[in-house]
């Protein structure tokens, strides 16, 4: 993987169908978002002559979150502006109050946009034509919405690949691989759409957030795409922490799963996506210890049994049980297990059973748990196999449906 | 010697009723004192019921994990704390109304008793506070031990809890002022006792966390990669 650069290789100018600007905010700060930015917007007037480029870099002006043209000789920070630190691609689940989708919807307008980019200041793979996967669904193939998804180790991104992925599916019917990576590109028309929603003026704390803007889209009946970018961008310095992670992305999900209820309830089985660009798994990435997950999960299990026991119905909680104390060490958690424990804990989550932060942190040890089957099982796997074995997470979230919609309907009464 | 037995027995009659006379409008005031009082209590009782439900109470402290779990047969912490007020104040009432026999000793007695009462209230609430505190602590604590990998979750989160509980239950009889000195020293033993409890808890649940951490730290950090655990991946 390399940074965005000329060398890169990139396709030829591109017959654009779509007229109207290509207006694209870059996720980040100080010199490399500058440096994206730049590198973005020559990218730009190269593969798409017909459409003129505006390139905004996030700041916080007069203390609220703003966007601004790039400039080559002045750059995105001038007096009385300050870096503001932005959640990147690689980070995900960004919430809407460090989220510049407001100002990007508004910028978009404003300048007739064709299509409306988000994209993260981190390096791009040097070996895909990531910007053009990206537009041209949009510009040329008349789609409005692209969901980007990254070439990752196999058990990267588990909280996309086990939770966040089979659940968007069964909630709006769509299989999109990597659904919170931050990074997006939507249509102008959408674009619109968005900006004249009446959350920004009712629910100003949700709206623009990744998870907003995904159940919005899905839910609008939109043209949606999904489109490979190559290697994900991967941020400098240390992971967050998996009960981190949970807290912010989930809490996203969980409260756009609320908003949506009487919707997602009535939502067929999920259609294939028209994805662009090729998938696949990176050789290199972090080995992770099965049998140390699967320790983390059953002294979760035991510990927290007193919380767990208020969420979890009663056979679920056996089947965990039954799992964490198998006699070869804890084992891994079947499919449909996995699927009742997050609906477990989105039915929680929406009658606030316990504090929603600690519920979502709480989720910790049995999610270890099941990360530590899907590492046994990327060991195991060849390509084709570990994609089967994703496909049947998603299908028995789908399964499982019923069983959600049962319990969010009578939380308190219904008990299996 | 019959009319000096009818006399005498006249004149004590006369006498009891007099007396009946002079305490009768005391012991009507008084019952009246207290049929108000009941009174008081229970609109007091039905207001705050009202009111915890209406502010959703309950499901708010259980929520934070200060009142134990919804269960058969359990008494909500809004049902007590209206059952504690209506009886506080029967017997605020109770107190009050011994004033009414203006008898110099039953109303030293009375006026001992009511200055105490804003002591006893505030003791009860800091009381209740650290008991409710101390919940929500020890599973915020057991949560994030657990989380942290720390092998003594429970006992940590246990610890915490007490050692609120310890305080709040010191600072309330301090302000009570019951025990002086050796409520003090009692206190600064068990709290220092927890507080050991919870340290070696932490060290010896924590011995391999703060191993993996400091090898982290120090070590070559190309060859983080290559270490089990799941604290090297991007989750999202």
């Amino acid at each position: 993987m390399s940074g965005t650069s000329d060398t890169a290789p990139v396709s030829a100018a591109r017959a654009s169908q779509a007229a109207g600007s290509l207006v694209v905010a870059i996720q980040g700060h100080g010199s490399r978002a500058l440096e994206a930015a730049r590198d973005v917007r020559t990218r730009l007037r190269r593969q798409f002559p017909a459409n003129p480029a505006v390139v905004l870099v996030t700041t916080i002006s007069e203390g609220a979150l703003a966007l601004r043209p790039v400039d080559d000789d002045v750059g995105p920070e001038r007096p009385g502006d300050s870096a503001l630190f932005i959640p990147t691609a690689s980070q995900g689940a960004v919430p809407a109050r460090t989220s510049p989708m407001g100002p990007l919807l508004q910028s978009a307008v404003e300048h007739d946009a064709a299509v409306v980019v988000v994209i993260a200041a981190e390096p791009h793979d040097g070996e895909v034509d990531w910007l053009d996967r990206l537009l041209s669904p949009i510009v040329s193939h008349g789609f409005d919405f692209v969901c980007p998804a990254y070439v990752r180790s196999r058990t990267e991104g588990a909280i996309n690949t086990g939770i966040v992925s089979p659940l968007i599916r069964t909630l709006y019917g769509k299989a999109l691989r990597q659904p919170l990576g931050t990074e997006a590109a939507l249509s102008g028309a959408l674009a619109r759409k968005l900006l004249a929603d009446e959350d920004w003026r009712k629910r100003p704390a949700e709206a623009g957030s990744d998870a907003w803007l995904l159940a919005k889209v899905l839910d609008s009946g939109a043209r949606v795409s999904q489109s490979w970018l190559g290697a994900w961008p991967r941020p400098e310095g240390e992971p967050e922490e998996a009960s981190e992670t949970l807290v912010r992305s989930l809490g996203l999900v969980f409260g756009e799963m609320e908003r949506t209820g009487a919707r997602w309830q009535r939502t067929g089985p999920s259609g294939p996506v028209p994805t662009f660009g090729e998938g696949g798994y990176a050789r290199e990435g972090a080995r992770l210890d099965p049998a140390r997950l699967g320790e983390a999960f059953a002294a979760g299990l035991r510990d927290l049994h007193p919380i767990l026991g208020l969420v979890l119905a009663p056979a679920t909680m056996l089947e965990l049980q039954r799992a964490a104390g198998s006699k070869n060490g804890p084992g891994p958690l079947p499919d449909a297990i996995w699927a009742r424990v997050i609906f477990d804990f989105a039915v929680a989550h929406l009658v606030r059973t316990v504090e929603r932060r600690q519920l979502l942190r709480s989720l910790t040890p049995l999610y270890l748990g099941w990360l530590g089957g899907l590492a046994r099982d990327a060991q195991a796997l060849d390509d084709a196999g570990f994609e089967a074995r994703v496909e049947s997470v998603g299908a028995a979230f789908e399964r499982e449906k019923r069983y959600l919609v049962a319990r969010w309907r009578w939380p308190d009464e219904f008990n299996p | 010697m019959w009319e000096q037995a009818k006399s005498t027995f006249l004149d004590a009659a006369g006498r009891v009723v007099q007396a009946i006379a002079r305490l009768l409008p005391g012991a009507v005031a008084l019952a009246i004192f207290l049929v108000l009082t009941a009174l008081v209590a229970g609109a007091a009782s039905y207001l705050l019921r009202r009111a915890g439900r209406r502010l959703d109470v309950d499901r708010r402290l259980r929520e934070w994990g200060m009142a134990a779990p919804e269960a058969a047969g359990h008494v909500g912490p809004t049902r007590i704390a209206a059952r504690l007020v209506g009886w506080a104040i029967v017997a605020l009432g109770l107190v009050a109304a011994l004033n009414v026999f203006e008898s110099s000793a039953t109303s030293a007695i009375a006026q001992r008793l009511l200055d105490y009462v804003p002591q006893v209230v505030i003791a009860l609430v800091v009381f209740m506070a650290g008991v409710a505190g101390g919940r929500a602590v020890e599973r915020s604590v057991l949560i994030g031990a657990v989380n942290m990998g720390l092998h003594s979750a429970r006992l940590i989160g246990l610890g915490a809890r007490w050692l609120l509980v310890i305080l709040a239950s010191a600072v309330a009889l301090e302000h009570l002022g019951v025990g002086g000195t050796i409520l003090t020293s009692a206190f600064a033993i068990s709290f220092g006792g927890i507080v050991l409890a919870l340290a070696l808890a932490v060290g010896l649940g924590a011995r391999d966390l703060v191993a993996r951490s400091l090898e982290r730290r120090f070590s070559d950090r190309s060859g983080d990669r290559s270490e089990s655990g799941d604290d090297k991946i991007h989750h999202l």
